[in-house]
């Protein structure tokens, strides 16, 4: 300990003075020759601007994607009531997203009008590798007499669990819209342009943004797993989402008691979980470490020394390695038929303000996908219902809702499957 | 194959809502003037009701008549409220009579908190008339001045059919969650006076573009109507209900409504040819 103190004072001596060793010298060397001739105000740069994601395919875009810096829910009242609304609703948000993930210019109208585009992006929008996923919420189906024998079989309210303490306003909804890119310009640009698209059919109910701190590329081409805002990896743990064959066992719908038109999506939970960072970081390395049962630093689970190093319970019944209690024992005993149970997760960190007693109101936008809800995010939850995690989290908000499958092509939209199960003729056809 | 080519003629529909719009070039400065000259006069009726109403209203206040002066609050302020845009254009007035607690950094008891708000929260939060006559009398004063100014007041057109959308943009966002009448919770009035004002315009203009536009005002006449059957609803007696009665459906059914007017009677003035 004393010798980390020692190697940090004498870095941050080094800086200070500008006396420093080699690295350190070398690196301000090079951002200085960066900013030559840089302004105060000039936009920070990136080269990932031109990153593209298609909308189109078997599944929506956002599921199995490499989840990128910024994430966002958007929760919305859905107006539609009729086939004949919600096919109007499906096809402009099914054009809107075709758009904005495409990027490109947006249509100029005459100066006297309000503009097509909100302008944040600039004159050309980027598509910073955007998504936007489309879910279904059970308030959907329930209040539309017509879908009603047509809701995915699991689909339902979400219900609180044992810690949660959930606040009305930022639960539930009949719609998600899940945006992701690599800036959150990009997602509000995004949110604001569906707003102003479709403000007949959806309203606007709550929604949370997050991000996921970026880390620099690694020499070895190997990744490792983001941090959560109680510092520790989140979603080591995660089945392989470039794995199929694994994906279609866990993620997308393909259970016969599904109905068709569902197959190919899945189930998606929201979770906004409040993390008490102030007292969090007030607790011992070793308590902390304990609660998870994962080592901080490395992300290594106790009796390995890799973050990917797989923890063997069977030889630890008592819980002297890793305790009984342990959140990531908990959640996933590791044994033949918790797999059945695994959820993929794509989680942000989320930061809002300050609560009336002077805290950060901080926490985990918790974001997961399952083929079966029961076996996924309701079992796990169940396991972890009571874990002493809980001291230092609370959940207050989020929902349930069903992912619909992905448009084919371009003359396809997301939801037609749903439409069409209904019986509802495509009436909405204009030339 | 059918279906694939009728989704595709389909998306093109859509798409195609999304071309460029050209504002309408055929209204003549000259045609608006009569509209103009129509609402001048719907604005005086307004702010004569406005006046007498707040007379009787201020008179019970200081009659220490608390029930009375409690039945008068929602329906002074109707007349206002519909004229709100071109009430607002002189901020000292709009500030002094219709400010909220939260305009103020020390919310209800900051002294610069004055009108009809500042009243609303003696009479429903307190059950009282206690002190409240200083701020009967110099709301008198500032609506009496108020009438005053408006009088002479030449209307800019572009302020008065702007006007239209202001008063949607103003319920969307400061008073679709309730807050404006937070003390009395009589806000559906104000709602409907917001409405009946901005319709008033759009209903003076619409003449002008119905030939070229009729698209555009079949869906917002639509969306006027769907507010007055769910504003209607709620109706009770001369008035309307509390606004916690609104259940959470029709508030978001206003709420969409609201929304969709703001977008669309956002190009009424670039229709018109106005700035």
């Amino acid at each position: 300990m004393g010798k980390d103190i020692d190697k940090f004072t004498t870095t941050r001596r080094s800086v200070l003075f500008g006396a420093g060793t080699a690295v350190v010298a070398g690196l301000t060397a090079a951002s200085a020759a960066q900013k030559q001739g840089e302004q105060v105000t000039d936009a920070p740069v990136s080269d990932k601007t031109q990153e593209r994601q298609s909308f189109y395919g078997v599944h929506q875009a956002g599921i199995v994607t490499p989840r990128p810096a910024a994430g966002m829910i958007a929760s919305f009242h859905v107006l539609a009531k009729t086939p004949e609304e919600v096919e109007r609703l499906f096809r402009t948000l099914s054009q809107r997203i075709d758009f904005l993930m495409k990027g490109g210019t947006p249509p100029e109208f005459d100066d006297k009008l309000p503009p097509s585009d909100s302008g944040i992006l600039g004159p050309v929008i980027p598509p910073d590798n955007l998504t936007i996923t489309v879910s279904l919420g059970s308030s959907f189906f329930d209040q539309r007499d017509w879908l009603i024998n047509h809701k995915p079989k699991q689909l339902s309210r979400m219900k609180a669990s044992r810690n949660d303490a959930l606040d009305a306003d930022l639960c539930h909804g009949d719609l998600s819209l899940q945006i992701c890119a690599n800036t959150p310009d990009t997602n509000i640009h995004a949110l604001r342009d569906i707003l102003k698209n479709l403000p007949d059919l959806m309203v606007l109910r709550w929604k949370q943004e997050g991000s996921v701190p970026v880390l620099p590329p690694k020499a070895d081409g190997t990744h490792e797993t983001a941090r959560n805002f109680l510092g520790f990896r989140d979603g080591t743990a995660n089945p392989d989402g470039n794995d199929a064959a694994l994906m279609d066992q866990l993620v997308w719908v393909r259970q016969s008691d599904e109905p068709s038109w569902a197959q190919a999506g899945t189930y998606q939970v929201v979770r906004i979980i409040r993390n008490f960072v102030e007292r969090w970081d007030r607790t011992p390395l070793a308590e902390q470490e304990a609660i998870i049962g994962r080592k901080k630093a490395s992300g290594a689970p106790f009796g390995g020394t890799a973050e990917f190093d797989v923890p063997d319970y069977s030889n630890d019944p008592e819980g002297k390695v890793t305790a009984l209690d342990a959140h990531i024992r908990l959640a996933n005993k590791r044994t033949k038929t918790s797999d059945e149970n695994r959820i993929l997760r794509r989680p942000f960190n989320y930061s809002n303000g300050v609560s009336k007693s002077g805290q950060l109101e901080q926490g985990l936008l918790f974001i997961c996908y399952q083929a079966d809800l029961e076996k996924g995010f309701i079992t796990v939850q169940r396991q972890l219902d009571g874990e002493p995690l809980e001291e230092y989290i609370k959940p207050i908000g989020g929902g349930f809702f069903f992912t619909l499958p992905g448009p084919a092509n371009e003359d396809d939209f997301v939801g037609r499957t749903l439409l069409e199960a209904s019986g509802h003729q495509m009436t909405r056809i204009k030339s | 194959m059918k279906l694939k080519i009728t989704l595709s003629a389909s998306l093109f529909a859509i798409t195609a809502a999304f071309l460029p719009r050209v504002a309408s070039a055929e209204v003549a400065p000259l045609d608006l003037v009569g509209p103009i000259a129509d609402y001048k006069i719907y604005v005086s009726e307004n702010l004569e009701k406005l006046v007498a109403d707040t007379k009787a209203f201020t008179d019970a206040v200081k009659a220490g008549d608390v029930d009375k002066a409690k039945s008068l609050f929602a329906p002074t302020r109707m007349s206002y409220e519909a004229i709100e845009p071109i009430a607002e254009l002189f901020s000292d007035l709009d500030g002094s009579i219709d400010s909220r607690a939260d305009d103020h950094e020390k919310a209800e008891k900051d002294p610069e908190f004055t009108g009809f708000h500042r009243i609303e929260y003696g009479l429903f939060s307190e059950n009282s008339t206690k002190d409240l006559a200083p701020f009967a009398d110099k709301l008198m004063a500032d609506v009496t001045e108020l009438n005053k100014r408006i009088t002479e007041l030449t209307l800019p057109p572009e302020k008065v059919v702007g006007g239209a959308a202001a008063l949607m943009e103003e319920v969307a966002a400061t008073k679709i969650s309730g807050e404006e009448d937070r003390y009395s919770h009589t806000d559906l009035w104000d709602f409907k006076a917001n409405f009946d004002g901005s319709r008033k315009i759009f209903d003076l203009v619409r003449p002008l573009i119905e030939k070229s536009d009729g698209e555009f005002i079949t869906k917002v006449s639509g969306n006027f109507d769907k507010v007055d059957v769910t504003l209607a609803k709620y109706k009770k007696g001369d008035g309307y209900e509390l606004y916690d009665k609104l259940t959470d459906d029709d508030r978001a059914v206003l709420a969409a409504a609201v929304n969709t007017l703001a977008e669309d009677l956002s190009t009424l003035r670039g229709k018109l040819g106005l700035n």
